[in-house]
């Protein structure tokens, strides 16, 4: 009943968020966005089609009656159609958001994972060298471009230059054995890409809680360095870390990973979004756009929650 | 005792046939630091015997803390180590005991209760599971044994409706109470030494006699060791019978507690009981202070490091540091020129 | 997981004390540090402290060197030649063109160092502008803490958060079209946050401290002592979180490039590298060695260079010798 209720304060606090974010993706794509009327329409329009056309679009509307159509459009998931391909925008992100999501997941989930098995491993040989070793390591992660990563790793395992064990691009998916052969080096790249910046985070966080009291408390009275490290720290960590996981998720899955999949080719958001960039196809990227910070703002309340109910303490700051 | 007696500046000698529980000897803690190497404690020794509640006194800085977490070995390293000397507890030196050789004498052997109330306990976990977490560890209870056990003690250290508290987390307590709960923990595995460091100071000024009271009471019902580290001489008076006095990483004085209050020898230690005021005198003036600053511990004054501040300093104290010796039946001090 | 992170996923790290390689020393044997508040003597203790980190030092003159590159580009003394068609196309290395020739025949040493001009013209920009609008509206956010100033501060930089970098760009790109400053707008919009969150924290620790309650009893205004007494004493962070902001920058310019959203006219390590992605698969490497090694070298010195700025202006940080 009282996480209820905390859930729902949560929620009123997002609202202005909310309001924000699409304010900000209509006035950027909307207001002062690019004018529809010709793309719309025929060669050759008279002044009437033009005038129709603009009315449709609601150019001669003032602009909160604009603004108001715009939150329309995000409420009922309906973002009108392609201007390419005059497919309906929501399906095509019903099409493509499971794609994405197919291929982002297992890097994501095995990048946070490594990033935090190194982490502790570091912090548990703080200033050794191996905690120096792995540190170093996330150093020249952190400073290779994610470009020259796809690069390199699509030569490495997918060109008779390398091991020439994984198709180039493309994502021909009908059954697991071929989702292991497509999703193999778009995984590694993201595991590689994440584990740098992730690693150091985590570790900042662990070294941050081995510095607390409490872990003195624990020593003191004989818990083992394992058990202090595996439960006293990590349950003090994954509030820290759970936010990173659940804020990063609606990244995944809507904007998708536009360099991985544009560079391997493969028909998920993030290749859908590009090309939509590239053409100036203005219904999908507000789409992509506004519904990744939706998602964003509920995945903060989400978080909220979460964190009341791996920390205690939040009861009291609320 | 002589200069030339080997076991000279050791304290609390076996006088009563039986072995001290804890006995220090020549203990050196160095800290690397930014100014270099730094001597946190500096060759002290002393010992505390069965059921003895012992006092160490002394202002920050002055290492009384480090000395504590030396003998359970959890000074942090690096920057610190125990460069020299060894720790007897309770018949072992604990010096070269591996990690998983100490893991069975912390909470064990002897606890340690810590400054802050606040802090010292995991805010993620409730009460209980800390508590039966350690019961676990080293008496290899059932969680049903160590869960009736806990509740015990905390019903032992006069917490209400300890039933309740188990499944709370720290924060649902109060300052006084959590510092309760640690010495419940603290107790529970029956040790045989308890270092308690600074547990009251952190309190307020209500709750710091009545946590104080109750550490009196379980120690000697208990007959349980102790040493107690402050920087409140009054708390020292109430419980303990014997007091070291330490001053930058020495023992200045040791001595029992009613000699050091009706006649201190060292002059810090006079500077100390001065500074304190005296309800029962009817004009309370000014309180006396000690002039000066403490030594900064990385650069050291040659001969003895309480002479820029003493009102007694002669040349010989600024060449030559002074040894410990007794100067009467339990009392031993290190000036050229004791009180 | 955003792939090129932005500095605002390193806000958390930046903002912790990281411990290093210390730990937690007992309070009864620091001497005074932690307490004194930054003065004249913390940047001198900082830059001593610096001075004696190797790494940090080494980043420093790697970082100058390509700096000092970038100036003569600027001055007009090298990598003049980089759009004239000069040979054939794919000339391998050679006297003339040290790291070949592209498909067009221009020499690619000449574009890698133009590039380097190009990063830093992005890197500085972003960095400059960026941290000044975070740490000025940080600043006032955090000395009108819990105020409706500092709710709408907080809002705008909450919203902006939550729309995805890349997806943020192409949408300002979608309001400035064909502006070639699209890409900076972008990016400062987005890198501001971080810098003006940090700095709202500091700045609500700065405002309690005696100097600014005494000028505020002394009736100085507002604004002056933002500007005149609590801004100077951010600077440290401010510091730091330039470099991490012209560090991003870079790196964003390459993605947006390749993107389609970056540097249009004009050459960059960012379209070098777009070029080499058609080049790659037939084995064709100029392009790409010289683009990324240059790009990987100057990241790689900026990020050590940050970490061994932050070390060095921490004033919490005791290290081991």
């Amino acid at each position: 009943m009282e996480t209820l209720q905390f859930a729902f304060r949560k929620i009123l606090y997002a609202i202005p968020l909310l309001f924000g974010v699409t304010l900000i993706s209509f006035l950027l794509m909307v207001y002062f966005g690019p004018d529809l009327t010709y793309s719309l329409i025929g060669k050759n329009p008279t002044a009437e089609q033009i005038a129709e056309v603009r009315t449709q679009l609601g150019y001669d509307q003032p602009f909160f009656i604009r603004y108001g159509m715009f939150l329309k459009e995000m409420v009922t998931f309906d973002f009108g159609n392609s201007l390419s391909t005059g497919e309906r925008v929501s399906s095509i992100l019903l099409r493509t958001v499971p794609v994405s999501f197919a291929v982002a997941l297992p890097g994501f989930v095995l990048s946070e994972l490594l990033a935090l098995a190194l982490a502790l491993i570091a912090a548990n040989h703080r200033g050794g060298f191996v905690d120096k070793g792995i540190m170093v390591f996330a150093v020249v992660g952190m400073s290779i471009s994610f470009l020259i990563v796809v690069i390199v790793f699509q030569i490495a395992f997918c060109s008779i230059y390398g091991l020439n064990l994984f198709p180039v691009q493309g994502w021909v998916v009908s059954n697991v054995a071929d989702y292991f052969h497509y999703v193999a080096v778009p995984t590694m790249v993201i595991v590689f890409v994440g584990l740098g910046y992730n690693t150091r985070f985590f570790r900042a966080v662990i070294v941050e809680e081995l510095n607390r009291d409490y872990v003195r408390t624990a020593r003191a009275y004989g818990v083992s360095r394992f058990r202090i490290l595996s439960a006293h720290i990590l349950k003090n960590a994954m509030i820290p870390i759970s936010t990173r996981v659940i804020i990063s998720l609606p990244f995944v899955v809507i904007a998708g990973n536009l360099v991985i999949e544009r560079y391997f080719n493969i028909p998920g958001v993030g290749l859908i979004t590009y090309n939509a960039i590239t053409t100036g196809d203005l219904p999908i990227v507000k789409a992509v756009v506004t519904s990744t910070a939706i998602l964003y703002v509920i995945a903060l309340v989400f978080t909220d929650i979460v964190y009341r109910m791996i920390d205690p303490r939040v009861a009291l700051n609320s | 005792m002589s200069d030339a007696n080997p076991s000279a500046g050791e304290v609390g000698a076996d006088r009563s046939g039986t072995d001290p529980v804890l006995r220090v000897e020549d203990l050196v803690v160095e800290f690397s630091t930014e100014k270099g190497r730094i001597r946190a404690v500096d060759g002290i020794s002393f010992s505390v015997m069965p059921g003895e509640p012992v006092g160490i006194v002394g202002e920050s800085g002055c290492g009384k803390t480090v000395t504590a977490l030396s003998v359970l070995k959890l000074i942090p390293s690096p920057p610190g180590r125990i460069a020299r000397g060894r720790v007897i507890l309770d018949g072992r030196d604990v010096v070269p005991l591996g990690e998983r050789e100490m893991r069975r004498l912390r909470g064990n052997v002897a606890s340690m209760i810590f400054q802050e109330p606040m802090t010292a306990l995991n805010p993620v976990f409730t009460i209980g599971s800390q508590m039966t977490e350690v019961l676990r560890i080293h008496r290899r209870m059932s969680r049903r044994e160590a869960r009736e056990h806990s509740i015990e003690m905390l019903h032992t250290v006069n917490i209400e409706s300890p039933a309740k508290r188990f499944t709370q987390y720290p924060h649902e307590l109060s300052g006084g109470m959590r510092q309760r709960v640690m010495i419940a923990m603290a107790l529970s595995c029956d040790p045989k030494l308890l270092l308690a460091d600074e547990p009251s100071t952190a309190l307020d000024v209500t709750v710091q006699a009545q946590v104080m009271e109750e550490i009196r009471r379980l120690q000697e019902e208990r007959r349980m060791s102790m040493i107690l580290i402050t920087h409140d001489l009054g708390v020292i008076a109430e419980t303990c019978r014997r007091v070291i006095v330490m001053y930058c990483g020495k023992i200045v004085e040791v001595s029992d507690t009613r000699g050091l209050f009706a006649h201190p020898r060292h002059p810090y230690t006079s500077g100390l009981l001065a500074s304190i005021p005296k309800v029962r005198e009817k004009k309370i003036g000014r309180l006396p202070t000690i002039k000066g600053m403490v030594p900064d511990l990385a650069d050291l004054p040659k001969g003895c490091r309480f002479a820029d501040r003493c009102p007694k300093a002669t040349a010989q104290c600024r060449e030559k540091e002074p040894e410990l010796v007794e100067v009467s039946p339990g009392q031993q001090v290190a000036c050229f020129y004791p009180d | 997981m955003e792939p090129e992170p932005q500095p605002s996923e390193r806000r958390e790290e930046s903002s912790l004390a990281e411990g290093g390689v210390t730990g937690p020393v007992p309070v009864d044997i620091l001497t005074a540090d932690a307490s004194h508040y930054r003065s004249e003597s913390l940047w001198t203790k900082s830059i001593r402290k610096f001075a004696r980190d190797p790494m940090g030092i080494a980043a420093l003159v790697i970082v100058s060197v390509f700096f000092a590159i970038a100036c003569g580009v600027w001055a007009g003394w090298i990598g003049q030649n980089w759009s004239s068609l000069q040979a054939d196309g794919y000339t391998g290395m050679s006297r003339e063109h040290w790291f070949g020739t592209n498909i067009n025949g221009q020499d690619i040493y000449a574009r890698t160092i133009q590039g380097t001009k190009t990063a830093f013209e992005v890197g500085l920009i972003v960095a400059v502008l960026s941290t000044v609008i975070g740490g000025i509206l940080g600043a006032v956010a955090g000395y009108f803490d819990r105020t409706i100033v500092d709710e709408v501060i907080m809002w705008l930089y909450g919203c902006l958060d939550a729309i995805p970098f890349y997806l943020f760009v192409a949408a300002v790109a979608f309001a400035l079209r064909d502006q070639p400053y699209a890409m900076h707008v972008a990016m400062i919009a987005t890198f501001w946050s971080s810098t003006c969150r940090i700095v709202r924290g500091e700045v609500i620790k700065i405002k309690s401290l005696e100097y600014v309650q005494a000028a505020k009893a002394l009736g100085v205004g507002s604004m002056t002592i933002i500007f005149r007494h609590v801004i100077p004493n951010t600077f440290h962070i401010l510091l730091v979180q330039g470099t991490i902001a012209f560090v991003s920058a870079i790196k964003s310019e390459v993605i947006l490039t390749y993107l389609g959203l970056g540097v249009k006219h004009g050459v960059s390590w960012g379209t070098m590298l777009s070029e080499s992605t058609f080049e790659v698969s037939a084995g064709i490497f100029n392009n790409f060695i010289a683009a990324s090694s240059f790009l990987f070298l100057l990241v790689i010195a900026f990020n050590l260079f940050a970490d061994a700025l932050q070390d060095a202006l921490d004033p919490k940080k005791v290290t081991a010798s």
